[in-house]
């Protein structure tokens, strides 16, 4: 007991820094995974009747008060993690994340791969209303419209007539309801009849399949998301494996078996709690009395966890799509954001010095408790593209050295601690000041280079990291869906939306064009592969860490299903195959 | 006497209309806007957003906006629950962080004014230690410490509450003593202080020459003059604990709006921000009225006309 007070009063100083970042989830790796069974297999051994306990109650966290529960606007975790019990798609994941069929049981691929046509299966609401393909078409349009401003808006970039529709959103003045209509007439998506969807892309763009598995392309019915209050309890029209039966905000939800899922495994659950807190300690409080059956391990407790003889053995390490790494502002060109004098870090043998001189296996060991995988490109291991040799600048403190007199000498200072300090930018309150103190400490000790390190707020942090305004900066990315695209395009291009590290280089440009356009995926795999291999030799960025998630699973909770695109509890891409057994 | 309340409660509207507007603008002056994502929101959709909730507008035509809602008890739209409005949020919770707040308050008061009494009754002794060290543990443990003690202790370790949740009255139990851990140390350091200056004072010694029982001497003439300085702090201790606590909702999981108060702050949650100061502000402006009229009532030589 002594030694559990111990650990848990030392992620108190962490409770407060999280209390501060509460608001900072961002979107969640959406699952790209092939993660969820087609729905008859199950990783885990079916268990027999004789084994499952009376009472099949699973009681879980959502990490939070889900912003919303419609499909289309959905893009945080703490949503996510129900909707995927609440709906399903066209095509949804396997437990090896591959595409499997969902509503649609099967589909075409025309010849220049840019038609997609998809063949419904029959099924029913929860309301006891067919679900058609009129239900898709309309949902697809919504999410593109302007003026539904959803957040995801852009995964529909490929389809035919929809970049019209995205560029329209932040059009001055803003384009008249007519104009959308016309646009959204256009756009490449029908309904030939009730069981059939067609999608027509502008590009050949084989990732789109694995992008559909997404929560925002769910089928919505337009009766029902217009009606006052449609994402409530009592109002929720799932085409999932559950319905949503209550939801007192900011404290509990939960779903119940939804007597018209259509798919083949029926939910064991009888109920299927969701704490809606978002504090990671009480939460493990609440599992250790027993309240939670699973729970997200929070890092200052997974030491005493994994020691502990009872907690020890309910631990699951599960990788997941997300990569921590630290930004170098690129910037060399004055047509780029506000940033107007190129620092030091635009000097490639200064980034290739900073990035020799970190050991990141003992940065994993002291930052995060030693959990997740070295990390030296960007495309996470999972996801076709991933290069597990490419490490052009591995830790090397004698070349680190050796780089950092070249750069010197080409910006014309005699020492690192002449540069002055650099700008070195972080969101507090969640958790990355020892991180930040590490990689500090680090270049100093290597270069004598001082560093002045700003903390702050989450959303001063975003924008003066989006206006270039630190030398180096704190950063991450979780996969909306598996596939290099979504991890190197607009992230690394030239003024991408998310080019945080201001890198402008057009070879790599090229490259991804010439990837997003080849129909095959293995000469595309290489083509993508090609386009890192360049990223990581400018040392445009400093990748640290692949995520690994600690969780701990009461030993009766059994049939999890997990993947790496969980971020919230293990196996929350089917919650349908879970069971608890007697205990 | 009814003059004067009705012209005080009439002086909080003016308060509160200054309270806006210095609110509103130290708000807009911080950068970062509602919309901030580590995964950013395309730029088109972010001026989208800002279009449809209005916040493309220059400031003043928002105050007024806001302004203009409020006076019609329509609080705006919540940026970060988007299928919400603010008044739905504020409706939901409200009822319970006053429950918590009152049930804290008035432990508060039981456990904090017997507890200055006593110490101050055996100044010197060991009923004064005692209540001089529990009145410093309170005062300088924090509530998330206190909060994680009572969970891993009576929720973890015993097992007599459970953790978090507000179900039905077991759930009640540690909350309500987290939140009222830092007023009850300070409710008794004051009482001990003031109930050491009347001791001193020449109508108690007085009253003892009269040949008083001390127990009238203590009920009748000590602590009825030593609660008029304690009741002027407990009017804002009160206005504090009825908006709410960001921490002790947080950690126990409690549906009220206190956590509201801060998180709104991080999403840049304008109009909930709004509507939270705007609540604290109005409690502790009306607390200040009843706590001058109650002064009335305590003590004698007050009289308002």
């Amino acid at each position: 007991m002594q030694k559990r007070l111990f650990g848990i009063l030392a992620s108190v100083a962490i409770i407060v820094a999280a209390c501060g970042g509460a608001t900072a989830s961002s979107a969640p790796p959406a699952s790209t995974e092939p993660g969820a069974s087609a729905p008859a297999e199950t990783s885990a051994p079916p268990a027999s009747a004789s084994n499952l306990a009376a009472d099949q109650t699973l009681n879980v966290t959502a990490q939070g008060e889900p912003p919303t529960l419609d499909p289309n606007k959905a893009q945080d975790s703490n949503s996510i993690t129900i909707l995927r019990g609440l709906t399903r798609g066209l095509v949804y994941f396997d437990k090896d994340l591959k595409v499997v069929p969902g509503l649609a049981t099967s589909w075409d691929i025309s010849a220049d791969a840019k038609t997609l046509t998809f063949h419904l299966r029959d099924a029913k609401y929860s309301n006891g209303d067919p679900i058609v393909a009129g239900d898709f078409i309309y949902s697809i349009k919504r999410l593109i419209d302007p003026r539904t401003a959803a957040p995801y808006s852009y995964v529909t970039a490929e389809i035919d007539g929809a970049p019209d529709l995205l560029a329209m959103a932040g059009a001055d003045p803003a384009p008249s309801d007519a104009t959308i209509q016309a646009a959204l007439d256009k756009l490449g998506v029908s309904a030939p009849d009730d069981k059939t969807v067609v999608i027509k892309l502008n590009t050949p763009a084989s990732y789109f399949l694995t992008a559909l598995t997404l929560w925002v392309f769910v089928p919505i019915q337009e009766k029902w998301i217009t009606s006052p209050n449609a994402t409530e309890a009592g109002n929720y029209v799932s085409s999932g494996p559950f319905v949503l039966d209550s939801w007192q905000h900011n404290t509990e939800l939960t779903l119940k078996p939804n007597p018209n899922w259509w798919g083949d495994v029926k939910p064991t659950l009888t109920t299927l709690n969701f704490f809606l807190r978002s504090d990671l300690t009480a939460d493990q409080a609440a599992f250790e009395a027993g309240e939670l059956d699973m729970v997200q391990t929070p890092s200052p407790d997974i030491q005493r966890v994994m020691a502990d003889p009872v907690l020890g053995p309910e631990v699951q390490q599960i990788p997941n799509f997300s990569i921590t790494y630290y930004t170098y502002n690129n910037f060399q060109d004055s047509k780029l954001k506000s940033f107007k004098t190129p620092g030091p870090t635009a000097n490639k043998d200064f980034r290739i010095a900073l990035t020799q001189s970190i050991d990141k296996q003992a940065f994993i060991d002291a930052t995060f408790a030693g959990v997740g995988a070295v990390a030296n490109s960007f495309v996470m291991p999972g996801i076709p593209g991933y290069q597990p040799d490419l490490d052009p600048y591995p830790f090397d403190l004698a070349s680190a050295k050796d780089h950092m007199t070249k750069a010197l000498a080409a910006l014309g200072k005699s020492s690192a601690a002449d540069l002055g300090k650099l700008k070195f930018g972080f969101n507090t309150g969640a958790g990355h000041e020892p991180r930040v103190a590490f990689l500090a400490e680090a270049w100093r000790q290597a270069f004598g280079l001082e560093t002045e390190q700003i903390g702050s707020d989450f959303s001063v942090f975003l924008t003066q990291r989006t206006a270039g305004q630190y030398d180096l900066a704190r950063d991450g990315w979780g996969a909306d869906y598996p596939h290099a695209n979504n991890q190197l395009n607009g992230l690394f291009t030239c003024h991408g939306g998310n080019n945080d590290s201001q890198y402008c280089n057009p070879d790599f440009d090229a490259l991804i064009k010439q990837a997003a356009a080849e129909p095959d995926q293995d000469k595309q795999v290489a083509l993508y592969n090609q386009a890192q291999t360049i990223l990581m030799n400018d040392a445009a960025i400093l990748p640290l860490r692949y995520a690994v998630t600690t969780y701990e699973v009461a030993p009766y909770v059994s049939g999890i299903t997990s993947t790496g695109s969980d971020s919230v509890s293990p196996g929350e891409l089917f919650w349908e195959t879970i069971q608890i057994l007697n205990h | 006497m009814i003059t004067y309340v009705v012209r005080r409660i009439l002086w909080i509207i003016p308060v509160l209309f200054t309270v806006s507007i210095i609110t509103f603008m130290l708000m807009h002056s911080v950068p970062g806007g509602p919309w901030d994502r580590d995964k950013r929101l395309p730029e088109g959709v972010q001026a989208r957003l800002n279009a449809q909730y209005g916040l493309d507008q220059p400031l003043y035509a928002q105050y007024i906006n806001w302004a203009g809602g409020f006076v019609q008890g329509n609080l705006g739209p919540s940026y970060r629950y988007q299928d919400r409005t603010v008044n739905n949020i504020v409706a939901d919770g409200i009822a319970t962080t006053f429950q918590l707040g009152v049930m804290a308050f008035i432990l508060a008061v039981l456990v904090g004014i017997p507890l200055g009494i006593l110490a101050a009754l055996g100044h010197n002794r060991w009923p004064d230690y005692l209540s001089t060290s529990i009145s410093i543990v309170g005062i300088s443990t924090p509530s998330f410490v206190l909060a994680i003690l009572l969970i891993v202790l009576f929720g973890v370790e015993l097992r007599w509450f459970p953790t978090s949740g507000w179900k039905s009255p077991p759930y009640w139990v540690l909350p309500t003593i987290a939140l009222a851990g830092f007023p009850i140390a300070q409710i008794a350091r004051y009482t001990r202080a003031s109930m050491l200056e009347v001791t001193r004072k020449d109508y108690i010694r007085t009253a003892q020459s009269k040949g008083l029982r001390d127990r009238a001497v203590v009920v009748r003439h000590m602590v009825r003059n030593a609660l008029i300085p304690v009741v002027t702090i407990l009017g804002p201790i009160l206005a504090f604990l009825v908006t709410g606590s960001f921490i002790i909702e947080t950690i126990f999981a409690i549906p009220g709006v206190g956590r509201y108060y801060i998180t709104a702050i991080g999403t840049r949650d304008y109009s909930l921000l709004m509507a939270m100061t705007m609540l604290y502000a109005f409690a502790v402006a009306f607390m200040n009225v009843v706590v001058d009229v109650l002064y009335a009532y305590i003590d004698p030589r007050i009289r308002y006309s």
